[in-house]
């Protein structure tokens, strides 16, 4: 009877590597496109990683810190194929892209945060990755986490 | 109160400066959250409880920082930063600190 045991174990890892291909795929396409989409919308936003304020106006209201956070999930095939890859060693693909997607993310939050707030520019952008899953190994819960930070003020039409 | 993470803040000229001011917190979800999101982590997607709690985190540490501000009475926090450092799994504690001055609005001449 114990062969059946294993069978029972191997198909519930199956369906698990179908589920993260299926649904994370899904969720990754769908993430992909909204951040295009956004990217091409907030495209006139002026974003820099500069210290000073270039092309700053006078007599607008003050600038002001913006923030913002994400952390998106790696799904079950990702984690998976990644476990596979640490065997041989090399680049972790699948994380790159997460982390690639955590970072345009929190790029986006920022720049419609400060849209909302009426401002039309970023200056001093930082971005900074954050452990949430933590340091102990008793949890393995792959994920990207990103706080970015930058100032938002009024930048003139006329390039500086 | 006129918060920045730049060094200068534009129209604006630094009068005094206060010194170092910051703020922290360490917080959590309930478990429920962090069983959702063992969940999400075989379908993968946004993690928005996780995002919520780096919101709250974030939010907090800033009052924390600006409630010391106010009582050196600057009118500014300038080049603040945010660091963060892993306690345990599914705690985020964040850390911002900057600067705390008094900013004049500036004529422009200087501008």
């Amino acid at each position: 009877m114990e062969y059946i045991e294993h069978i029972v174990d191997f198909g519930i890892l199956v369906v698990l590597l179908a589920l993260g291909l299926l649904a994370g795929g899904y969720a990754e396409r769908k993430h992909l496109r909204s951040l295009a989409r956004r990217e091409a919308a907030n495209g006139d936003f002026f974003i820099s990683q500069l210290k000073s304020f270039p092309g700053a106006v006078p007599g607008m209201t003050a600038p002001s810190i913006i923030v913002g956070e994400v952390v998106i999930a790696s799904d079950y095939l990702k984690t998976f194929l990644s476990g596979l890859r640490k065997i041989f060693g090399g680049e972790l693909r699948s994380y790159n892209s997460l982390l690639g997607r955590a970072r345009r993310e929190a790029l986006q939050r920022l720049v419609e945060r400060a849209r909302a707030e009426g401002y039309n520019a970023l200056c001093n952008v930082r971005l900074e990755s954050v452990d949430i899953a933590g340091n102990t190994k008793a949890r393995r819960m792959p994920m990207a986490a990103i706080v970015a930070s930058a100032t938002a003020y009024h930048r003139g039409t006329v390039a500086v | 109160m006129i918060v920045t993470n730049t060094e200068t803040v534009v129209g604006y000229q630094i009068t005094q400066v206060k010194g170092l001011v910051q703020g922290n917190t360490v917080r959590a979800k309930h478990a429920g959250r962090d069983i959702a999101a063992s969940f999400k982590n075989l379908v993968g997607g946004e993690l928005k409880g996780y995002t919520e709690l780096l919101t709250e985190s974030r939010r907090q540490a800033v009052e924390r920082m600006l409630a010391q501000a106010q009582q050196l009475g600057a009118n500014g926090v300038v080049n603040v930063r945010f660091t963060t450092s892993a306690v345990t799994s599914g705690a985020a504690e964040l850390y911002a600190y900057g600067t705390a001055v008094v900013l004049q609005q500036a004529t422009p001449e200087t501008y």
